[in-house]
This record gives C-alpha cells, sequence and structure tokens, in this order.
C-alpha cells in the first residue's frame, strides 16, 4: 500500500491490518484502529469466541451483545473467513498481499501449517509487518507451553508481588497480562512501519512474548536485580507499602482511599492534619519524623493511626483536601466513578458509540487528547458486515464467487 | 535510498528531547531511543529525578531499565542560561516530551507557545499524572498511587478483602509504553501532511482505559464488577497451589473437558478425579473449594517446577509464580537473552554525579523482537556523560561557552 496521509483530524495514516487475534493480542488492534489505521477482524464463519462472551449487553445474550467484544474492537471491520479451508487460505493470502501489517496471537506455528506464515506471505508482499503476540515468544524451551491470563500472570512474576504476604500470590483484576504484550506489540509495528515507509526498509516480521512484556510492567519492583545484587526474592507487601510509610488503600468512609508520603515535608503537613482531626498527640512523636522509610519501624502504629483518621472523610474530600495542604490522596475508583469523573470528562476520554444492538454507550477512547487528532467513533463491527466491501468491492470477488463461497461455509 | 545506506534503525534521523522524571515518560523515551531516534535526557544534579536511586538497597541499579540508549545532558532549566540552552536543543528537535504539571513549566517559563514558534513543526508530548488540563490540573499525584484511579484495583483480590494492590505502579507503563505509539504516528503524519501535533496524556487515563468491558456493562445493567481472587467464572481448578519450599506456588488453570482429561492424566487419575461432583465444568465450579483442596494436596508434594513439568508435558495450563530467582537463572529467558548485563553508577546525593562510582547490574532487553530493525539495547550513559556530544556536536557550542555556563550553574 502506497504510504497514505491521514484525513483530517486523524492521526494514524490509514493502515490496513489484518487482525487475527484472540484476547492475547485483541488490545493492540483496537489502540491502532482507534488512532486511524484500517484494522480488519478476521472472524472464523461462526464468530470470534469472544463474542459468545458474558457479560451481555442487558444481559440478553447474542452475537453482538458481548460487552467484550464490543470494548475490544472499536474501530475495527469485521470480515468471515475459514482459515482452514484451502480457498480461505486463497482468499487470506489475496488479502495480506494488499496488508500493511498482519497481527496474530495463534499457538506457534500454527500459521505455518496452514501455509501461511511469515515467509509464505511475505512473498506477495515484501513490504508486509507481521507481529505475533504469545504467551512465551517463538523460540526458547517453553514457546509451547500452554496458557491464560493466570498462566501468564505467574510466569512472569506480577502475581508474586501482588497480594496479601501472609496469603497466595493473587491474580489482577480484569486479564492484565494482555495488555503488556499488546502495547508493545503497537509500539514496535509502527517502529516498523516507520522504518519501511519513512526510511525505506522492507517489511519485517516481530515476536512478542506477553512474559517479556509484562516482566518489563513492573520493572521499578526489580525481581531480577534483587536476586542478582542480594540473593532475594522481591514478593507481596499486601495492600500497604512496607518501604515506605505510609503508602497503600485506606478505608475511608464510603470506600477506600490511597496515599503515599514521599517527603519529609509532606510528613509535618499529614501528621499535623491527623493531630487536627484525631486531637490524637501521638502521631506528632519525633521518631516519626523524616524520610518515608524512617518510619519503617512503626509501620503498624502509623498505619492504625492513618486509618482512625481516614475512616472519618469520603474519598472526595480527602483527595481534594489532601491536595489543599500538598499531600497526595487518590481515590480507589469504581467503573461509577469513572463515569462520573470530572477530570476525564473535561479532557475528552469518553465517547458515546452509537451501536445498532447494543445502543448508545460511552466508550473510553480518549487515551490521550489533542487539538490536532482525535479517536475515530466507530463501534465494534457486527459479524461479517465488510465481507462485502472488503471481498468484493476491494479485492474485486464477483457476486457468484461470492455465493459460492458462502454456501461453502468458507466466508 | 540504496541498499548500503539503510540504516539498521527504525528512527534513524529523528531527535527527542525528555524532560522529566520517574517511569512512564522514561519508558517511552527508552523505546523510541532503542528504534533508533537520538533522545536527549535533560536533568540537573541539583534535582535529580528520583529513580536515580532506586532500588534504595542497590542505590540506583534500577535506573538503567528507564535510560538505556540515552544521550544524557545536564541542564538547570530554572536558570536563565539553561532555559536558553534548553530553547536552542527545541529548535534542532522533532520532539519534545515531558511531564511536568503546566504550573511547574509555567515557573520554569517553559510555554508550548513559544516552544512551536521557535520550532514551527515540533510534536509536544505533555504527561501528567492527573491530567494537563481540566480540574485536577494542579494536582501533585505519584503514580503507583494513580493506578487506584483506573478501576482495576478494585477488581483484583478476594470479596470482602482489601483489594490486592501490586507494589509497582503499572498504569506508568500503560502510559509510558502507549506513548511511542502516539509519537511515531505524530511524525509520520507531519511527514505526510507538514502538520505538527501536540498531544496530552495521563498515567490515570491510561489506567482507566484498562477498566475495560466492565465499563460497558455497568452502563447497561448497573452491575459493579465482583472480585473473584484467583477464581474464573469459567474454568475450574483455576488458582494457584502451594508447593514444596518457601512462598512456592504453581499456577494452575484448566479450562476445557479434554484440559480436565489431561489434568487427571497427568497426576495419575486418582479416584477423586472420577467422582461426579467433578465430572463436568458445572460441577467443579460448584465444589471448587474441596477441588482446591484436593489439587493442593497433589501439588503439596511436589516442587513447583515438577508440577509445572508434569502438567505442560500433557498440555495443561500451568506455571510456577515465577521469583527473582526463576526470571534471572531460568531456562526460557535465558534461551532468549531477557535478562543482559548492564553497568549503572551507584547515587550518592553528596557528589556530582561524575564522581558516582561504576557497578554491575542487570536490565531486560526490549520485548519487541524486530527482524529487521532490531531495538537496540544499547548504551547506559550516566548523568551528564553526553554533555559534550550534545552541546558541541549538535549545538556548536565552545569550551568556553561551556565554561561560562558551567560556572554559573546552568548546566550542572
Amino acid at each position: 500500500m502506497p504510504f497514505q496521509a491521514p484525513a483530517a483530524g486523524v492521526l494514524l495514516p490509514p493502515y490496513r491490518i489484518l487482525d487475527l487475534t484472540g484476547p492475547e493480542g485483541v488490545f493492540c488492534g483496537k489502540l491502532l484502529a482507534d488512532y486511524g489505521a484500517d484494522v480488519i477482524k478476521i472472524e472464523p464463519p461462526a464468530g470470534d469466541p469472544t463474542r459468545q462472551r458474558p457479560p451481555f449487553i442487558g444481559d440478553r445474550p447474542g452475537p453482538e451483545r458481548s460487552a467484550y467484544f464490543l470494548f475490544y474492537n472499536t474501530n475495527k471491520r469485521s470480515v468471515t473467513l475459514d482459515l482452514e479451508s484451502s480457498q480461505g487460505q486463497d482468499l487470506f493470502k489475496k488479502l495480506a498481499a494488499s496488508a500493511d501489517v498482519l497481527i496474530e496471537s495463534f499457538p506457534v506455528g500454527y500459521l505455518k501449517s496452514l501455509g501461511l506464515d511469515f515467509e509464505s506471505l511475505k512473498t506477495g508482499n515484501p513490504g508486509l509487518v507481521m507481529a505475533s503476540i504469545t504467551p512465551f515468544g517463538q523460540t526458547g524451551p517453553w514457546k509451547d507451553f500452554q496458557s491464560t491470563d493466570l498462566i501468564s500472570l505467574a510466569a512472569s512474576g506480577f502475581m508474586q508481588i501482588t497480594g496479601d504476604p501472609d496469603g497466595p500470590p493473587m491474580r489482577q483484576g480484569n486479564e492484565q497480562s494482555h495488555f503488556p504484550g499488546a502495547q508493545h506489540a503497537a509500539a514496535a509495528i509502527m517502529g516498523a512501519l516507520f522504518y519501511r515507509d519513512m526510511q525505506g526498509g522492507p517489511g519485517q516480521y516481530i515476536d512478542v512474548s506477553m512474559q517479556e512484556a509484562m516482566i518489563t510492567y513492573y520493572t521499578d519492583a526489580h525481581p531480577a536485580l534483587a536476586w542478582m545484587q542480594n540473593g532475594e526474592n522481591v514478593t507481596r507487601v499486601g495492600t500497604n507499602s512496607t518501604l515506605v510509610i505510609p503508602l497503600g488503600a485506606y478505608p475511608c468512609k464510603d470506600g477506600w482511599i490511597s496515599a503515599g508520603i514521599i517527603t519529609p515535608r509532606e510528613w509535618e503537613n499529614l501528621s499535623q492534619w491527623m493531630f487536627e482531626v484525631t486531637g490524637n498527640e501521638e502521631i506528632l512523636n519525633d521518631d516519626f519524623k523524616g524520610g518515608n522509610q524512617d518510619r519503617a519501624p512503626y509501620n503498624d502504629i502509623i498505619t492504625a493511626l492513618v486509618i482512625d483518621f481516614t475512616t472519618r472523610f469520603t474519598s472526595e474530600e480527602l483527595f481534594h483536601q489532601g491536595q489543599e495542604r500538598n499531600l497526595v490522596f487518590i481515590p480507589v475508583n469504581t467503573v461509577s466513578d469513572l463515569l462520573s469523573d470530572p477530570q476525564l470528562e473535561a479532557s475528552n476520554f469518553w465517547f458515546e458509540l452509537d451501536h445498532a444492538e447494543a445502543g448508545t454507550l460511552k466508550y473510553p477512547l480518549g487515551v490521550f487528547d489533542s487539538d490536532e487528532v482525535s479517536p475515530g467513533t466507530k463501534p465494534a463491527p457486527h459479524l461479517g458486515q465488510d465481507n462485502h466491501a472488503i471481498f468484493g468491492v476491494e479485492l474485486g470477488l464477483d457476486e457468484n464467487e461470492l455465493a459460492s463461497l458462502r454456501s461453502q461455509g468458507v466466508i | 535510498m540504496t541498499s548500503q545506506a539503510l540504516p539498521k534503525k527504525a528512527l534513524a534521523g529523528v531527535r527527542i528531547l525528555e524532560l522529566g522524571p520517574y517511569v512512564a515518560l522514561p519508558m517511552t523515551g527508552r523505546i523510541l531511543a532503542a528504534m533508533g531516534a537520538e533522545v536527549i535526557k535533560i536533568e540537573t544534579n541539583k534535582v535529580l529525578d528520583e529513580m536515580n536511586f532506586i532500588p534504595a538497597w542497590s542505590r540506583g541499579g534500577g535506573q538503567p531499565e528507564f535510560q538505556r540508549a540515552k544521550k544524557r545532558v545536564t541542564i538547570d532549566v530554572r536558570t536563565p542560561g539553561g532555559l536558553e540552552v534548553f530553547k536552542e536543543l527545541v529548535k534542532v528537535s522533532d520532539v519534545f516530551m515531558t511531564n511536568f504539571r503546566r504550573n511547574i513549566l509555567d515557573r520554569w517559563g517553559i510555554d508550548f507557545p513559544e516552544l512551536r514558534r521557535l520550532r514551527p513543526d515540533i510534536i509536544l508530548m505533555w504527561q501528567t499524572g492527573l491530567g494537563g488540563i481540566g480540574p485536577y490540573y494542579t494536582y501533585k499525584s505519584y503514580g503507583i498511587l494513580v493506578q487506584h484511579m483506573g478501576g482495576v484495583s478494585l477488581m483484583s483480590g478476594e470479596e470482602g478483602e482489601p483489594p490486592a494492590t501490586i507494589n509497582t505502579s503499572y498504569s506508568d507503563y500503560h502510559t509510558g509504553v502507549f506513548q511511542p505509539v502516539a509519537i511515531m504516528g505524530a511524525l509520520m503524519r507531519r511527514r505526510l501532511t507538514g502538520q505538527p501535533a501536540t498531544m496530552e496524556s495521563s498515567i490515570f487515563k491510561s489506567g482507566a482505559l484498562t477498566a475495560g468491558p466492565a465499563i460497558l456493562d455497568y452502563q447497561s445493567t448497573g452491575r459493579m464488577p465482583q472480585r473473584i481472587g484467583n477464581r474464573d467464572p469459567y474454568s475450574a481448578p483455576h488458582g494457584v497451589y502451594r508447593c514444596q519450599g518457601d512462598d512456592r506456588w504453581c499456577a494452575i488453570a484448566v479450562q476445557t473437558d479434554s484440559q480436565w482429561s489431561a489434568f487427571r492424566q497427568a497426576i495419575g487419575n486418582p479416584d477423586w478425579c472420577r467422582e461426579d461432583a467433578f465430572a463436568s465444568l458445572e460441577a467443579r465450579l460448584a465444589n471448587q473449594d474441596r477441588l482446591d483442596e484436593l489439587v493442593g494436596r497433589w501439588t503439596a508434594g511436589r516442587t513447583a517446577e515438577d508440577a509445572m513439568a508434569c502438567l505442560q508435558d500433557s498440555g495443561v495450563p500451568a506455571s510456577l509464580v515465577s521469583q527473582g530467582k526463576d526470571l534471572y537463572e531460568g531456562p526460557h529467558l535465558k534461551a532468549r537473552e531477557f535478562f543482559r548485563p548492564t553497568p549503572f553508577y551507584l547515587a550518592d546525593r553528596g557528589k556530582p554525579a561524575w564522581e558516582w562510582e561504576r557497578a554491575a547490574g542487570v536490565s531486560s532487553a526490549n520485548p519487541p523482537k524486530l527482524s529487521e530493525s532490531p531495538m537496540d539495547f544499547g548504551h547506559y550513559s550516566n548523568i551528564g556523560e553526553d554533555n559534550d556530544y550534545v552541546f558541541k556536536e549538535i549545538l556548536g557550542m565552545s569550551q568556553a561557552e561551556l565554561d561560562i555556563l558551567t560556572e554559573n550553574q546552568s548546566l550542572f
């Protein structure tokens, strides 16, 4: 495809990106689609399995009503194609010959078994960029291991530092293992397209291991460095830090509030405020003064005093009143808090998308705000809604060919 | 361009100016530098990025993770002389990115419209904790707390217990890894349309984006996401199980009936596996407490490594819960050369950075492996190590000029 300017108000060139990913990579295509790439989701004729994932909009099941599918496929187009049939493979090769990028997350070697690996596809399209997002990457002794979100959270060590020190390692919510690999892949795809179109380079293959990507998402816990330098394994510290005192999540009148005291000045401000509110002089103890780690021996007593203080306020009161005292109290938000947050509202984070079956809902699309460019506003596609436009109009198949493919269950 | 002239670096020829501490913004710079951009990281010996000191026990061994492959210069932008040098760099840069709040940038005299007058086509990436515009724009924040605003903390942990927070600031990384996408896109768009862009991002927004489908479900049904610990509504057994050794665990996730058969075979098909109570997914979900106890008895007699190998050999999703030792010494990441040796410099608040001693540490590689323009692991510069290159070769300043600016603390 020629290097083509984005439309007015759009960030990315209209790159054609074929998205064959499952949950491991679905966020990658979404990011690129939301900012202007032409991402085509290729689904089996029965539909992407995540279309069957609960919860459904209004609790009414249906392939166009899965909250998961609707969330992760905004601004994409959809075609159906049976990759396991020889006609489907031929059609896929035509599509790949017209594409800038292919993203996939199949088990290692699956596409090769269909004759659709990078080496085969690039002969028809030397500029093709292909990215594979898999649990352990394309090489190494674990490459064929089975994985799920939980397994990726475990293998990366993310769980090792999530949860209570006296309890088991804990899973972080909302399938966090599916973000880091997808985001690194999106950056790498942009780099590869930049190389091709800005420098005149060839297409290329990109191998992303979710395990490695996840390790980079908790770099500041330093698991490898701690082992190498000290022979120690970093572990869970629970809701509250044992290194920075106080730092963590504390109960308040209407839920949870998080707080962190990093500088000596902040401790002065907090202890004075706590004394004003509780009348308890204990908090003014000189032993508690100083840097954030100087309070480590008094963690338990300070935490108890902090809870006595925070439970007298709502989350909002602590958030705003804290700032007046140069203190960082941050609400532990629920999804309903997010939807009513004035800051998100003011910075063009939410976009109302109207979907024929799911209705009008607010979607978080404005991950950055700009006067010059904004995200696309197309809701997730209906199953195969673009078969005619893509196979017929763009690839030039005539009505008879389309009908034949349809009757044989290829599309 | 002939093939001989083709660089192996995707972003060769792109110059990026980075002003700001902590995690997210430096991560963005690291990724762009690894792709071949010349990323100039501005710091000052007078107000050091706290990340130069972390983790405290190693006095700075963590910093190479965030600053690899960058050119590191010392400019005190708070001084008139420093501000002038900064503006000269703006004139020769394609991108300026910062994570300071507006009130601080105002105090220092860094004004985006003025930067655009100095360099009309510059791309601006402005990242803050809570948002650069809007009601919280002056608010102070820390990434490790802002992650709790995103909604995911209250989806983690056991019902009725405190949120199971992670001892890091993962939202920072969401921001840091997303921003290169936007910056590269803006550079392409500039080439194609001639137009620059200003983009404003926040750790709050990046985190809130990952709250995911629950946002739609809440609008549709009013339902809040439930916290279900390590369990899963569609898999059983599903959790972490204690193994031999101190704090050793194996995660197991049995999603399908065929995986359940494989699991049974792998553990020797004991009598309890054949009970009706575990015959179907529905039954296993209904009897999870007992199922977990029985699976835990099997893992308790094994090392996490053995449990994982035994189950994976049979095609059952399983993994030990990796600790630092497993990551650093384990065969898989070793084969992929993920962790690599690096020097770092022992941070000392009492001395200027060029007197800090060199020490041996470790950094992770950039996860994406690109076949034609591989990401560069890169040299790790100490603070100010690249002053001569940047000030003399890029800006063409003389030694005499540098001496004056160093003398009056503009470049220190």
